[in-house]
């Protein structure tokens, strides 16, 4: 293959899913999607392999191969036409909420690609609105459940079935807009790949293709190579599992030999009662994810990019739950986890490209009534959100949220939040100290002291992880500060949140103190530079 | 007072248009001088004098105005070179610009350094003070604390003041910017609802803290300006381009800095706008490829695009902008070797020092136009109309690492890098077009910068598009079209809970034609859009509502939009308006130009290598081609200051107006 065909083609490539990308932003119906663009796109080779994916959420990069796969397992003839949709995180997907969509493209009559749209949808029924059910002992009371579909053939989707699922979630005008901006962009991609295979011919492309995932694949092993061989091991730990099962670990064995990474994960914890449990294609995308994050920005995410890694673990245990387990929080616990054990481990065979803990999700929903607009109201925290990790390149990002996401989230207006909902603000602002020390301290977390104002008592679920362990400190780094989310009563008595709670009571006038966890550090805290620690206090990012 | 002129810096050049009394426009450079805009300005504008053969001083006295582009807010920014900036905020929300809405670039660079903020942490002070969204005051001003901020903020040569809820009621932030200004009579002082009155803050605020930062970095520049047109006689109204591609007085400008962050690349686009008037086509993408970057614009039905998303330097300004897509691109984009192994072409720039290697200033590594002068499309000795001679052997000389990196010989290796840079810049059309949701094909690309010409062919091609047009004019397009724009003045307001209705268009109006009254006398007319969404959606659309005075109507633009953009409308439900806008237009007088080139020595064919084979293909002198000239592809047109690549297939018309226009196979 000519270089500059195989530069050329790889530049459309990651246009195409760009271009995706867009049309998902400016067609979805839901605040998670156009603003906090929690979705992604890809292109997958005939077989399901990636091809090229958006820079959307980092924790999607190794899962959406399993719902090409899964649909190709379901169905023995696939045409062209088809439209496929799954959620099953035992059948594709990795966890209940995210829809994911799935076009094949043809080119002469053989299928050579699949288009690919995977959307967090607000609600898909379940015990809890929003998703989220720390009460779920078992999948059945988290939502509907979506093995691989046909949604549509074709070309035209089957109405049926989409009333079928409009009729499972409490926001169905949401979930039909957002279903046929998915739609909509996976055409899109479609459309756009199948022009390249018509100006490029099959046979060349698809051999520029191989091409490409070769060269992402030799560049991956270029950067294993600098690295020294050996067994390494870390593990990370979650709170509990919100049915009193508390420091569940995740343990990682990670053997670098050569161009290669063995990353072994059997000895982790057995699974758990509630929600923290993985599912295994969710696992797989973690471990790839943190192996993304060791290599550099610029290696291609694509199957090849992921060729040198070997994955093992066990089912049963908590990053791969056996078929029925609750797994809804997975996509941040344990993702989170399994990242965090990984980068512990690797931090002694490459220092340099560990980077301290994101801070760990801590969602918070509450539902109430509004008094001055005379209905109810459903909110959810974005706000608060937790550090970044330090890296050798320098402190934190402040705020800049969890590593499933990576400063890829964003929270809404105050002044909007504001005029909406019946809710003050009161103090929003970086909370001191809250970063872990090192040679650069990781980004601090937030204040957030929110008062609610709403017409007789509203009830706060709560989703996430971290009050008991912050954000891990790298290469000598300390951890962060972990979260801290209580109630200030009007009696001057206090009620601290656990993560995992359902239909928590909160009066009028009652205030939500939130404090989130920093990042980790990186470096040991002795080699700060003095000039720096002199400025975290005149900052006020440390007291 | 018949000459009207426009003055438009760039990175490398100054340039000035000038259009006389009789209707001809001059075309004069000047190297641009980064330290003091203005000198370069000078320069150009005694070298527009000399192209006329007059004196300055007899330039300057009859001249009606002088439309000014500049890069001097882009810089600052950029280059992190701004004011030292204190901001005066709500207590308990002083990180609202740091925390940037917990968003981070570069999704997979997890190391990648926070960048400083540009007002430190230390600088953001408290003030005790509380407004609600209705307007209503939670927390009275407290004055002790606006008097501690007030000392805390001495030192720094601008202050922002953001207050949350400010868009509501501007009461505390005109109080605190009082007595500000009594205190600090030297500093800037600008205030969120001054700047944007809108609700959510961290577009306000940071926007707010942009036009601190490059307020009086401007405001100097401009003052300087001022000073020595006055010096050398000018006596006449200077106007700033700004961002939204309309102008403004410079003292408009000065006190809305932030708005002249895009006023560079404005000027092309203003350019698009006036050609498309003129019957060019209503639906053009200008395509304006200079020496390290390269501007990309939709005009639609005749209007540019305007969008308020704007980031510069990483930093957000929310104010109405040309819709633009920048790429790192350009004839200076340095080819390498990419980490994964493939060709790639930039981002890295040869800039202006030390160029591309062919400029024999001392680059080594092969750029775009190294390219171009190997494949034989551009003429060594007649580069520039001969005033930059290229190097051929330098540029063989920085290329041929690259090609034996890449195994391939070394023309091919040239082939290879235009081939890739067409693609991007093919890539760059899509963004600003279909990633817009509009179908480029067809509308007309508008090649003009020094370098477009090179490469239009080729991007028409590979999208689809069957006509690109370069005008003659094509180097001094982008400060021609800062003497074919409007005058313009933005106003908007959140209506918070105010229902859709005709009473808040009327005052923005009133107010809009108020200072546009004061800025002119000449007719002025008025647009209206709003943000609006429904009830329960979190993000707001904007819509378009020209003539519309009834909140039926209103609403029902709104729904035909939801429509168009999503595929469905809820015409049942609540509709909210959360921002009403109004601008204000007024319309400059003047005629487009006749623009004459300067003659070059006849030339008549040459070598070129296309599609991996070297053919002899006639050369035309782009400035000697009668009207209604046809040529047809392979072929090379030049002119002084622009070369431009027929492709096989291609027809090309010379149009009476002085617009090429090529005609590409489907």
């Amino acid at each position: 293959m000519d270089p500059v065909t195989l530069a050329v083609i790889d530049n459309r490539l990651r246009a195409i899913v760009e271009e995706m990308g867009e049309a998902m932003l400016r067609t979805s119906y839901s605040q998670i999607l156009n603003s906090s663009r929690d979705f992604s796109v890809a292109l997958c080779g005939a077989d399901g392999a990636l091809v090229a994916q958006a820079d959307h959420i980092p924790v999607h990069v190794g899962a959406l191969r399993f719902a090409a796969e899964a649909v190709i397992a379901r169905f023995p003839v696939i045409q062209d036409g088809d439209i496929f949709l799954l959620n099953d995180p035992y059948h594709g997907g990795s966890h209940l909420p995210d829809l994911t969509i799935i076009l094949p493209v043809f080119e002469g009559g053989a299928r050579c690609f699949f288009s690919v749209v995977r959307a967090h949808i607000t609600d898909v029924g379940g015990g809890t609105h929003g998703g989220y059910n720390p009460g779920a002992t078992d999948i059945w009371q988290e939502g509907i459940r979506i093995p691989p579909i046909r949604l549509g053939d074709a070309g035209a989707l089957r109405e049926d079935l989409v009333a079928m699922l409009c009729a499972n979630t409490r926001i169905p005008r949401d979930v039909r807009g957002d279903l046929m901006a998915m739609v909509g962009a996976a055409r899109l991609g479609a459309a756009r790949v199948s022009a390249l295979l018509a100006s490029h011919g099959r046979a060349p492309l698809l051999s520029a293709v191989d091409a490409i995932l070769d060269l992402s694949e030799a560049h991956a092993r270029r950067i294993l190579r600098e690295w020294p061989d050996g067994v390494y091991h870390g593990e990370a730990v979650l709170d509990d599992d919100g049915h009193g099962r508390e420091n569940i670990v995740i343990r990682a064995a990670c053997t670098k030999q050569g161009d290669a990474l063995h990353v072994d994960l059997t000895a982790s914890d057995d699974e758990a009662t509630g929600f923290v449990n993985s599912s295994y294609p969710n696992m797989v995308s973690a471990v790839c994810m943190a192996f993304a994050f060791l290599l550099d920005a610029d290696v291609s995410k694509n199957e090849g990019a992921f060729r040198p890694l070997r994955i093992t673990a066990r089912q049963g245990s908590i990053v791969w739950a056996n078929e029925g387990k609750p797994v809804t929080l997975c996509t941040s616990h344990c993702s989170n986890e399994i990242v965090e054990a990984i980068t512990r481990a690797m931090q002694h065979a490459c220092p340099d490209r560990a980077t301290g803990g994101w801070g760990r999700r801590f969602r918070v929903a509450i539902k109430g009534r509004d008094a001055k607009r005379g209905r109810g109201f459903v909110w959810h925290l974005f706000h608060a959100r937790p550090g970044g990790g330090a890296s050798s390149a320098g402190d934190g990002w402040n705020t800049a949220g969890e590593w499933h996401s990576a400063g890829g989230l964003k929270f809404g207006s105050v002044e909007m939040a504001e005029a909406r909902f019946p809710l003050v603000f009161e103090r929003h602002e970086f909370r001191p100290d809250s970063g872990g020390h090192g040679q650069h301290r990781g980004g601090t977390g937030a204040e957030l002291l929110l008062r609610l104002d709403s017409d007789g008592i509203a009830f706060a679920n709560t989703a996430g992880d971290g009050a008991r362990h912050g954000s891990a400190g790298m290469a000598g780094g300390a951890d962060s500060a972990p979260h801290r989310y209580v109630i200030l009563r009007e009696d001057g008595s206090t009620r601290e949140l656990r993560t995992k709670e359902v239909e928590v009571p909160i009066a009028p006038g009652e205030r939500l103190h939130l404090l989130s966890a920093g990042g980790g550090g990186w470096g040991a805290p002795t080699a700060r530079d003095p000039a720096a620690i002199v400025a975290d206090q005149r900052e006020g990012y440390t007291s | 007072m018949t000459w009207r002129i426009a003055v438009d810096v760039g990175g490398t050049f100054t340039d000035v248009v000038g259009i006389g009394p009789d209707g001809s426009a001059h075309l004069a450079k000047a190297a641009s001088t980064p330290h003091d805009q203005s000198e370069g300005v000078l320069t150009g504008l005694a070298n527009l004098a000399t192209a006329a053969g007059i004196t300055l001083d007899a330039l300057l006295r009859n001249t009606l105005r002088i439309v000014h582009g500049t890069t001097v807010a882009t810089n600052a920014l950029l280059e992190r070179k701004g004011a030292r900036v204190a901001m005066l905020t709500t207590e308990g929300h002083r990180d609202v610009i740091e925390m940037r809405e917990g968003l981070k670039p570069e999704r997979y660079n997890l190391r990648l350094a926070p960048p400083p903020p540009l007002v430190p942490r230390h600088m953001r002070l408290p003030v005790r003070e509380r407004l609600r969204p209705d307007g209503s005051v939670a927390t009275a001003l407290d004055p002790a604390s606006l008097a501690n901020a007030i000392e805390a903020a001495r030192g720094a040569d601008a202050i922002a003041i953001c207050f949350l809820h400010a868009w509501a009621t501007p009461a505390h932030e005109q109080a605190a910017a009082a007595a500000l200004r009594a205190a600090m009579p030297d500093a800037f002082v600008t205030a969120s609802h001054e700047v944007l009155p809108e609700i959510k803050e961290f577009e306000r605020f940071s926007t707010t803290v942009v036009n601190a930062y490059v307020g009086p970095v401007v405001s100097r520049y401009l003052g300087r300006l001022a000073q020595r047109l006055a010096d050398a006689g000018y006596a006449g109204p200077v106007f700033v381009i700004l961002s939204h591609g309309g102008v403004a007085p410079i003292a408009e400008a000065a006190r809305r800095a932030a708005a002249t962050a895009l006023s560079g690349p404005a000027g092309g686009v203003a350019a698009g706008v006036a050609l498309a008037r003129e019957g060019l086509d209503q639906d053009l993408v200008t395509f304006d490829m200079g020496g390290t970057s390269t501007d990309i614009a939709l005009i639609t039905g005749g209007q540019a695009r305007l969008g308020r998303g704007r980031e510069v330097g990483g930093e957000r300004i929310a104010l109405e902008s040309l819709d633009i897509v920048t790429l790192g691109a350009g004839g200076g984009s340095i080819a390498h070797l990419g980490a994964n192994g493939t060709l790639q072409v930039g981002p890295r720039s040869a800039g202006a020092r030390p160029g591309p290697a062919c400029y024999g200033r001392g680059g080594t590594e092969p750029t775009v136009t190294d390219a171009n002068l190997l494949l034989g499309y551009l003429d060594p000795d007649s580069f520039l109309g001969g005033a930059q001679r290229l190097d051929e052997n330098a540029a063989r000389a920085a290329i041929a690492p690259l090609a034996a990196a890449l195994r391939l010989d070394q023309d091919a290796t040239a082939e290879g890098i235009i081939r890739l840079v067409n693609a991007r810049m093919a890539d760059g059309v899509r963004v600003a077009t279909v990633r817009r949701g509009v179908d480029p094909r067809g509308a007309t690309l508008l090649a003009f910068g020094g370098a477009a010409g090179l490469h239009a062919s080729a991007v028409a091609r590979d999208l689809g598009m069957r006509r690109f047009a370069v005008p003659l004019f094509a180097a001094g397009l982008s400060a021609w079209g800062m003497l074919r724009t409007d005058l313009r003045f933005e106003v908007s307001r959140s209506i918070g809970a105010m229902p859709v209705d005709d009473a808040a268009f009327q005052e923005l109006e009133s107010q809009a034609r108020a200072r546009m009254n004061e800025w002119f006398d000449g007719p002025v007319s008025t647009t209206r859009a709003a943000d609006m969404r429904y009830g329960e959606q979190v993000f707001e659309i904007a819509v378009n509502l020209d003539g519309q005075t009834t909140p039926d109507a209103m609403r029902q633009a709104f729904h035909d939009r939801h429509r168009e953009l999503f595929t469905y409308a809820l015409e049942g439900d609540e509709v909210v308006m959360v921002n009403a806008r109004v601008a204000a237009l007024g319309r400059l007088d003047g005629d487009a130009g006749r623009y004459t080139a300067p003659p070059m020595p006849p030339a008549t064919a040459r070598r070129i290598r296309l599609h991996g084979a070297w053919r002899e293909v006639p050369v035309h002198r782009f400035g000697a081609l009668a009207d209604g000239a046809r040529i047809r592809g392979p072929a090379i047109l030049e002119s002084h200051t622009t070369t431009i690549l027929l492709a096989e297939g291609d027809s090309a018309e010379m149009d009476a107006r002085g617009w090429l226009i090529a005609e590409v196979p489907g």
